[in-house]
């Protein structure tokens, strides 16, 4: 805990209603929660904690933890939170509402409980709302706190959030936010404030910022990408349907552009042209290209080209472009070139490519054996060179690794160049290794392990054997024959793409051919190695995030001495089965909260124990120089950093590699050196020089900053209106105290209120969505309850089954739907179909030009009909929005009776004697035995009543003749279908089991 | 009779009313002849349709009211087709469900009149057509089909029914099980053995 901290725990004491929190990313959201909740005792009440993610709730609690393991003199009263699930059945959910404790609960549970009074508003100490930024007036949160409000409850609710630009996405959001919680205070914590940053400057870490330049041909992607995302936005532009203001490509950058973009154009999507909606999704993959241009490796971004332009291909229009082509040939050339047996390069550059393309078009169109030519001259001219550039930051990395350990073997002379026994108590002596992703820490480690080059091949063996696969695979379903000798997989071979055919180019037939002829090479290659000795090119080992390897790790090092080789050996070669068994076992011990330290010790020890049989004659395989410069290198920990794992407190690093910047880490970075302001601490940045990824770091603290700035304005301006206590009136105060004056005037009138609350029930399952809160807002009684008929009953005849756009495709597709209209139709007198659109996307299933020529089964105008027709007492509403929703209930309700909550619980539920209640036939007929009848193979809709006339029971059914059953049925062949299965041997339990499993 | 010959029986029947409305142009699948119908669109024997557009509501909003009233309610399905042609639709929109919903119309939306020409289409090609495609598809294996009757009785699950079928042997011995053979099975309790002789043994019909 930072000082700061202390200084918001103290801002939000001082308002019994509490506040909200808006702080900068990676301030360390879960320390401020954790201290809050240090300061809960349990005579207070119960505290809840809403919508934590499920990072953040275990950040929270190692948090807690930790620093109650710490402080000298704990708070013996406080509690570790727990987790509180519909699982829990609500008689345990009530009593441990009792207790006082702390929960981490969802909004659905808590507005459930809320509104069935168990859990009693008296007993709440407060709400802690963490992702505040995700709030509106309509979401589920913001309908509990009314409740409790509404109930006089003097519960706090201290909100919080730490992406400050969210909070500025829509107009005036925070102060919504703030209404919809009755909150009046706004707290704002930007890294540029005072306190903050005085804070964490005082002891800052020695940061070396190493500037890495990108290779000549990673600039030039770079600059073809940057040109392209241009010309899309231009097009964009043109459109006229999108602001230009936020149209610049550093937006585009971030993913948070898709989202400006599709809030603008989502409402009118389905007016919108096929040419914009391929633009807005052009500028997705183009932003993906170069976020993957300095984090994948070159045969990767390579591949991950070629499906792109296999999957894109005909639809894009970026991938036309001028600029385009330069990125697919750049990409190329960075992991191989053709060059002539002779040793001279096949002219690849696209200055010379267009005269040789015409020559060899004409060629190919004017004679079929124009292709043997080419075919010939490839097995015999033109190879392919490996180039396998590799990625700038590994090589300095590793030198950064090198340096790092240097720098300790001067420190620390004694115990022959390791680090002396205070050094390795008071820090690990753990290198922090920061990358983006998984994919990153994994390739990284094996770079260090085996070295860049190996870590190129591999992949490019990877890319070739994916190659020959592909082509093998279409030539054989173009049901070629295969050619015995070499690759002749090549004769006759048809690309995917007809008009590829065309265009191809002899560059491009060369450079095919050339792949597939070093594929098949490698091919045989790994079938003759496998068939030898089963060796493994590929070393598979346990992968698993957060974890410390082996690798000469500080502690008890010096005492293994030689043994550290072997160790070093062994681990590459782990089997595969071994290694996952390992890392499964090492989650699962994490899970049950184990130090990941120890898990690393049991890692290490299983496997030096595991492989000793598996060593044998491999270890000799292995570079020696290699390892002896690995052998340098001081214990690495990669970390991801979307794993949002915050593990700078635990793994107490001396030393940390931002491999990919990112804004949040480098605060985190910040914090834990406030913390530790005695631990020595050097932070390594790398940075590409001039690419967007430096761009991007720097856009994303402007972007920050400027959030700030805006929200620093409006609470300048805000005006919460408050009452004569101070409470906030929350949002629509101005209209509620209209209404109870009205009803003031109207009792002073001397009659009684005649307007009765309107009441609505509600299954619980819908508490997911905002319907019930606005239903709540606009007057109604909610009365959840878990409904077997229907979602909302508005009426003893009205019953909704709600339906959201994509629910209603997909309840469609699974047949669903289908059921729940038919039971809806048995029970109530009008069963309603609610249409639900939502208010920012388009009022339409489709736009005019998708419907097509000809009545198709699969399109929705099809499958709506067909349900009309089968169910013509179905009513229909479409409804624009959630509000447009509630204002239709209310307009439905207004001349109906209330429904009756218990009435509506029993719905299709039988009672124990099989008998449903409401259920118009339950009294004259045997339900489940007509249900039974109904779902037997040959009984229809139309033969199910004669057969019900024709005999009086199932049993009776049973032992009827096939002829007898004709005569019911009305025709031999259903009545055959019928009595076979009634009289087929049941299979034996054994092969029922196997279907099951 | 609204049906001339039988030849028009596979054709969607046009009120005269409708002459000049565009939306006749997107009829184009199936066959349409005007006709002396009291609604807009005779879709079948049991089917007919009204069509509204939203514009036409707003001017004169007391239109589908009247319309409506004037069908007979010898009409199995009645489509209330409302073409949403205004960019403001939730006041009419609402008027309109209200109308058609308390008088026993299903409501129809199109955005276009392509998509409205669509739904007149659909409704008259599909006039006999069983609901498969919109049904949950059963597996059609033996187990299934008979998991499938049998947890039409409540609270019989998957292992009962294997258990069920490896004790009788055939579905029809266990529709004749008696009371004790049923409750040697395991797991079948007593409720649920009561249940499923009930199921087999009660008449359908019950007798009043």
């Amino acid at each position: 805990m930072v000082g700061f901290h202390e200084h918001i725990v103290s801002d939000l004491l001082e308002d019994p209603n509490g506040g909200l929190v808006v702080m900068s990313s990676g301030l360390s959201l879960h320390i401020l929660i954790s201290s809050l909740l240090q300061l809960h005792s349990p005579s207070q009440g119960t505290l809840l904690i809403l919508s934590a993610s499920p990072s953040q709730k275990s950040t929270i609690l190692r948090s807690l933890s930790q620093s109650q393991s710490q402080s000298p003199n704990p708070n013996p009263n406080s509690t570790i939170p727990s987790e509180l699930s519909f699982d829990l059945p609500s008689n345990h959910r009530q009593s441990l509402y009792s207790t006082g404790s702390i929960c981490f609960i969802t909004p659905r549970i808590l507005i459930v409980d809320l509104l069935t009074s168990k859990l009693p508003t008296s007993s709440i100490a407060g709400l802690l709302i963490l992702n505040a930024h995700t709030l509106s007036d309509t979401s589920t949160e913001a309908f509990a706190v009314r409740i409790l409000r509404s109930l006089r409850s003097p519960a706090y609710v201290r909100a919080f959030s730490d992406r400050p630009h969210a909070m500025i996405s829509a107009f005036a959001k925070a102060e919504r936010i703030m209404k919809c919680l009755f909150i009046r205070r706004l707290h704002l914590w930007p890294r540029f404030h005072v306190l903050v940053s005085e804070q964490l400057e005082k002891t800052p870490p020695e940061v070396v910022d190493v500037r890495v330049p990108l290779s000549p041909l990673m600039k030039g992607i770079q600059k073809a990408v940057v040109g392209a995302m241009d010309a899309c936005l231009k097009e964009l532009r043109k459109t006229n349907k999108v602001d230009v203001d936020d149209l610049t490509v550093e937006n585009g950058l971030f993913k948070s552009f898709d989202e400006i973009v599709r809030r603008q154009l989502d409402p009118i999507w389905h007016t919108i042209g096929k040419k914009t909606k391929q633009l807005v999704s052009d500028l997705q993959t183009l932003r993906k290209l170069l976020d993957y241009l300095v984090r994948y490796d070159a045969v990767t971004y390579l591949k991950y080209l070629d499906t792109l332009r296999v999957s894109e291909g005909v639809r894009s229009v970026w991938i036309f472009a001028d600029s385009s082509h330069k990125i697919f040939e750049y990409a190329k050339k960075r992991v191989f070139q053709l060059v002539t047996s002779e040793g001279g390069k096949v002219a690849l550059d696209s200055k010379n490519a267009p005269s040789k393309k015409r020559k060899m078009k004409e060629g190919g169109a004017s004679s079929s054996s124009g292709k043997d030519d080419v075919k010939t001259d490839t097995s015999s001219g033109v190879v392919l060179e490996e180039v396998l550039e590799e990625s700038p930051k590994w090589k300095v990395l590793r030198e950064i690794l090198e340096e790092i350990q240097d720098e300790r073997q001067k420190r620390a002379p004694l115990s022959e160049g390791e680090f002396t026994v205070e050094d390795a108590g008071d820090d690990s002596g753990i290198v922090l290794v920061a990358c983006k992703d998984e994919r990153t820490c994994m390739q990284l480690e094996d770079c260090i392990m085996m070295g860049p080059q190996k870590v190129m091949q591999k992949e490019w063996e990877k890319y070739l054997l994916g190659k020959a696969e592909l082509y093998g695979l279409r030539t054989r379903a173009k049901k070629k024959s295969k050619d015995p000798k070499g690759f002749g997989i090549l004769n006759g071979l048809v690309p995917a793409v007809p008009r590829e055919n065309t265009e191809a180019t002899s560059n491009f037939k060369l450079e095919r051919d050339a792949l597939i002829a070093a594929a098949s090479e490698i091919n045989n290659l790994t079938e003759e190695v496998d068939a030898g000795d089963n060796f493994q090119p590929l070393p598979g080992r346990g992968r698993g995030r957060g974890r410390v390897r082996g690798r000469g790790r500080g502690r008890g090092r010096s005492q293994r001495g030689k043994e550290v080789e072997e160790v070093k050996v062994s681990e590459t070669v782990v089997p595969k089965k071994v290694a996952s068994d390992i890392s499964g076992l090492e989650s699962r011990l994490q899970r049950a909260g184990i130090d990941p330290i120890v898990t690393a010790d049991l890692q290490e020890h299983l496997q030096t124990s595991s492989d000793e049989n598996i060593l044998r004659k491999h270890t000799e395989e292995f570079n020696n120089s290699e390892l002896k410069r690995a052998k340098q290198l001081p214990p690495v920990h990669f970390y991801v950093l979307d794993s949002n794992q915050h593990i700078l407190d635990v793994m107490k690093p001396s030393a940390i590699v931002v491999y990919h910047p990112d804004m949040a880490f480098v605060r985190e970075i910040e914090i834990y050196k406030a913390d530790n302001p005695l631990k020595k601490l050097k932070v390594y940045f790398l940075f590409y020089e001039d690419s967007t990824e430096v761009q991007k770091f720097e856009a994303s603290i402007r972007r920050e900053n400027g959030a700030f700035e805006s929200l620093i304005r409006q609470k300048s301006l805000m005006m919460i209106p408050v009452d004569q206590d101070g409470r906030c009136l929350g949002l629509d105060a101005s209209n509620e105290s209209l209404i109870s004056q009205n009803s003031i005037t109207r009792k002073a009138g001397g009659r009684k209120a005649a307007e009765r609350e309107t009441q609505v029930i509600v299954d619980i399952r819908e508490f997911m969505s905002s319907l019930p809160n606005v239903l709540h807002q606009k007057g109604m009684r909610i009365i959840p309850v878990t409904l077997e008929v229907g979602d909302y009953v508005l009426s003893p005849l009205i019953c909704v089954e709600r339906k959201s756009i994509a629910d209603l495709f997909s309840s469609f597709a699974s047949g669903r739907l289908y059921n729940q209209v038919e039971t809806m139709a048995r029970y109530y007198r009008i069963p309603v179909l609610l249409i639900e659109f939502s208010q920012d996307k388009s009022f339409s299933f489709q736009s005019a030009s998708d419907i097509g020529d000809d009545v198709v089964p699969t399109s929705i105008i099809s499958k709506l009909s067909l349900l009309v027709l089968h169910f013509p007492r179905l009513r229909l509403v479409w409804s624009r929005s959630l509000h447009a929703t509630a204002e239709i209930f209310a307009s439905l309700k207004a001349n109906q009776d209330e429904p009756d909550e218990s009435k509506a619980m029993r719905v299709g539920v039988p009672t124990e004697e099989g008998i449903v209640e409401n259920d118009v036939r339950a009294e004259n007929y045997n339900t489940s035995a007509v249900e039974f009848l109904r779902r037997l193979p040959g009984v229809t809709d139309s033969n199910y009543r004669t057969l019900m006339d024709g005999c009086k029971s199932l049993a009776e059914l049973a032992l009827l003749p096939v002829e007898r059953l004709a005569e019911l049925m009305g025709g031999q062949k259903a009545a055959k279908t019928l009595r076979e299965f009634l009289d087929a041997k049941c299979p034996s339990m054994f092969y029922c089991l196997l279907q099951y499993l | 009779s609204p049906y001339p010959s039988t030849q028009s029986r596979n054709a969607i029947l046009v009120s005269h009313r409708q002459k000049g409305n565009p939306l006749l142009k997107h009829i184009r699948n199936v066959r349409w002849m005007f006709a002396d119908v009291l609604c807009d669109y005779l879709l079948g024997q049991g089917s007919c349709a009204l069509y509204l557009s939203l514009r036409y509501h707003l001017l004169h909003p007391d239109y589908l009211y009247f319309r409506i009233r004037e069908l007979q309610k010898n009409f199995k399905l009645r489509v209330v087709l409302c073409h949403v042609d205004v960019e403001d639709v939730v006041k009419p929109l609402l008027e309109v469900t209200r109308t058609a919903l308390l008088h026993d119309c299903t409501l129809l939306c199109g955005w276009s009149l392509e998509e409205c020409g669509r739904y007149l289409e659909t409704i008259k090609v599909y006039e006999n057509k069983p609901a498969d495609s919109i049904q949950e598809r059963m597996d059609t294996d033996y187990l299934s089909r008979l998991t499938h009757a049998l947890t039409a009785v409540r609270h019989v699950n998957k292992t009962d029914v294997v258990t069920l079928g490896s004790t009788f042997g055939s579905l029809s011995h266990i529709m004749d099980a008696s009371m004790e053979d049923l409750a040697r099975c395991p797991g079948i309790g007593e409720r649920k053995v009561k249940r499923l002789y009930d199921t087999f043994h009660e008449p359908f019909r019950r007798v009043v």
